[in-house]
């Protein structure tokens, strides 16, 4: 196992040393690790605003473990992170699993020690943005947001905020979107800090509606909603399993099983299946390999007008339209 | 018809003068909400970067309008998206260009430097986004990202007209529309539009700079398809061709289309591919001194006339076979 020793901030005087802890160099904005640790990129981009992004897509060859010991306590990491394989994040008075489908939002006080772990083989695609907490609440002032207690929060010395969540299916999309471009230059950059604020948009709305969800479930019964959130996106391309099915594969009762999945995901079943299933059929059409028609049989859609009128309902324009105008 | 001016710059000190025309309210240096007299709905101005500042409108009027922009000193570039339900007007140099609306293009870019007028549909809501870029910024974007398309589109069009016409990509159109549905007043509308701004301007440029790629995309699956029928006629080279009809139906194909990716994987038609690839095997069947006389080689390729094989082979060589043709001793 390799540690390493590391500070964030939001200016960017953390990269060397960071690189350097990686037997790395920077060049550009890129952070180029040598392929016995790692493949792939890191990349790290400052969006003004005293916000910095630093966007993450690496095949792990080596177990790693980040400690992280920052410098100064005056800004909060928000840390996107999906990844597949093993990852632990722990902290003074907490330890948890990381990744695509466990927790895979985490929101750290700069001030706060914390210990990231992850093993090799591990695939991580996550991005992390560093938020001055001064912005944070002059953001919030400027917008009439009323945060509990955001005195309390923002003010370094009274409080550090640890929140671990999973992150909407809105935000996972929007990521999600980002990693199909290719990264470097400017364009990348736009698009770059163009997710940034839409996150952090879906993020500031998290925080005001101050619905923290998870902590208030019962563990097993979270973790047998993501289970079987994961067993729709892998069957995504047979029809809809029925509700009667999924609860028993979560051992609970049809109604309780619908409830809780509202509750956690904010969707029902089949409006989450559905949307995650249009999605992949936009992912299909952008690759423009397919016609409309195989998609929507590939997709197990009952004929081609069904499709195209749920895709309508759903993006606003047909496939055929959304081809032609890529 | 009424009439009101304005102009343009990347910081919000412009909304003073159209607001106070407008008899609109202005809040925050950021929304002008549009007087009940003339319809429903504001707009939206917030800089995102230094550079890039954003405008929406989103409004449904009942007395038809005319904004007129006048020209500043500012050097901008004016990205005008319109995803409007019904056909807007944009008037430049007395000419109108019809924009948004499902069947007209909805994506102009204006300069800063030429005036324009705005005409939006009444009793229709219109949804437009315009963003403001600087002209050095873009420039330099364009400048990195080397595309012929645009570089030869800004000579053609005339010079005191639009500077570019076209269509919205779809996942700008999909962009637009997510913010349709949200309120301005929203806590998060700021930095969601910042966000979605950003964006359009990354795919915009990247449209740009992948435009020769996309037009003369094929699939992966024709590609597989295409190569199947030229490894088969590849290993079927002592045979004659085994017509179109039986390839394309091999590539699961109508012949036509099988033709055309054909000539476009290869440049040439698989007749003329057959008979080069039959030729240069000729060529080394001659050389090979395996043979007594040419009427063997010939035989082998199956041609039945030796003086029709002669004619192929001085097409290609611009040789006689017997010239190249090596002996059995």
């Amino acid at each position: 196992m390799k540690k390493i020793e590391h500070f964030y901030g939001t200016d960017l005087k953390w990269t060397k040393p960071f690189a350097q802890q990686l037997e790395g160099k920077i060049v550009g904005n890129f952070i180029i690790v040598p392929e016995s640790i790692q493949t792939g990129t890191r990349y790290f981009l400052d969006c003004g605003d005293g916000i910095i992004a630093y966007y993450i897509d690496v095949q792990y060859n080596k177990n790693l473990q980040f400690i992280q010991k920052n410098i100064s306590n005056d800004f909060v990491g928000i840390y996107y992170n999906l990844t597949d394989g093993d990852a632990k994040l722990s902290a003074n008075n907490f330890m948890k699993d990381i990744g695509r489908w466990k927790y895979n939002l985490a929101v750290i006080d700069g001030g706060l020690e914390s210990d990231y772990e992850v093993k090799k083989g591990s695939r991580t695609l996550a991005l992390s943005i560093f938020l001055k907490k001064s912005m944070m609440q002059s953001f919030a002032i400027k917008n009439n947001i009323y945060f509990r207690d955001i005195d309390k929060i923002t003010n370094p010395k009274k409080n550090t905020i640890v929140m671990l969540d999973r992150m909407s299916s809105d935000s996972f999309h929007i990521l999600n979107d980002l990693q199909k471009l290719k990264v470097g230059g400017p364009i990348f950059d736009l698009n770059l800090t163009g997710t940034v604020h839409m996150l952090l948009a879906n993020f500031l709305k998290k925080m005001s509606a101050n619905r923290i969800i998870i902590q208030t479930v019962n563990k097993d019964d979270l973790n047998k909603i993501i289970a079987s959130q994961m067993f729709l996106i892998e069957n995504i391309k047979e029809p809809f399993p029925s509700i009667q099915i999924m609860a028993n594969m979560a051992n609970m009762s049809e109604s309780k099983f619908k409830n809780l999945f509202k509750k956690i995901t904010g969707m029902t079943p089949n409006a989450f299946f559905m949307d995650n299933k249009l999605l992949h059929a936009k992912e299909l059409l952008e690759s423009k390999q397919f016609s409309i028609s195989q998609i929507s049989d590939d997709l197990n859609f009952t004929n081609n007008s069904y499709f195209a009128s749920k895709f309508k309902e759903h993006f606003g324009l047909s496939p055929k339209i959304f081809v032609k105008q890529l | 018809m009424k009439k009101f001016t304005h102009f343009y710059s990347l910081t919000p000190e412009w909304q003073h003068h159209l607001a106070k025309e407008m008899n609109g309210e202005l809040i925050d240096n950021k929304i002008i909400v549009i007087p009940k007299s003339l319809g429903q709905g504001h707009s939206y101005f917030t800089q995102i970067t230094p550079g890039i500042s954003v405008l929406l409108m989103d409004f449904v009027l009942n007395e038809s309008v005319k904004i007129n922009r006048i020209k500043s000193d500012n050097q901008l570039y004016i990205l005008h998206f319109d995803l409007s339900e019904n056909a807007n007007v944009i008037k430049i140099n007395n000419i109108d260009y019809k924009i948004g609306s499902y069947d007209n293009l909805g994506l102009a870019i204006i300069d800063n430097k030429i005036e324009s007028s705005f005409k939006p549909a009444i009793n229709k809501r219109t949804l437009a986004l315009r963003l403001l870029v600087d002209k050095k910024l873009l420039d330099g974007f364009l400048k990195n990202h080397p595309s012929e398309e645009f570089s030869k589109r800004k000579i053609k069009v005339p010079k005191n007209s639009l500077y570019y016409y076209d269509n919205i990509d779809s996942n700008s159109i999909l962009l637009i529309r997510s913010i349709k549905d949200k309120s301005v007043f929203d806590i998060n509308f700021n930095s969601h539009l910042k966000g979605i701004s950003l964006k359009l301007l990354g795919n915009f440029l990247n449209r740009y700079e992948n435009s020769k790629a996309v037009e003369n995309e094929v699939s992966e699956l024709e590609i597989e398809a295409i190569n199947k029928t030229k490894t088969y006629l590849l290993d079927n080279l002592y045979n004659p061709f085994p017509s179109i009809n039986f390839l394309s139906e091999m590539a699961g194909m109508s012949p036509s289309k099988y033709k055309m990716l054909f000539k476009k994987s290869f440049s040439s038609t698989p007749n003329n591919f057959f008979i080069k690839e039959k030729m240069m095997l000729a060529n080394k069947f001659l050389q090979s001194g395996d043979y007594t006389t040419l009427t063997e080689i010939i035989y082998e390729l199956n041609y039945t006339k030796l003086s029709y094989f002669c004619s192929k082979y001085y097409d290609q060589f611009h040789r006689k076979p017997s010239d190249d043709f090596i002996k059995k001793i």
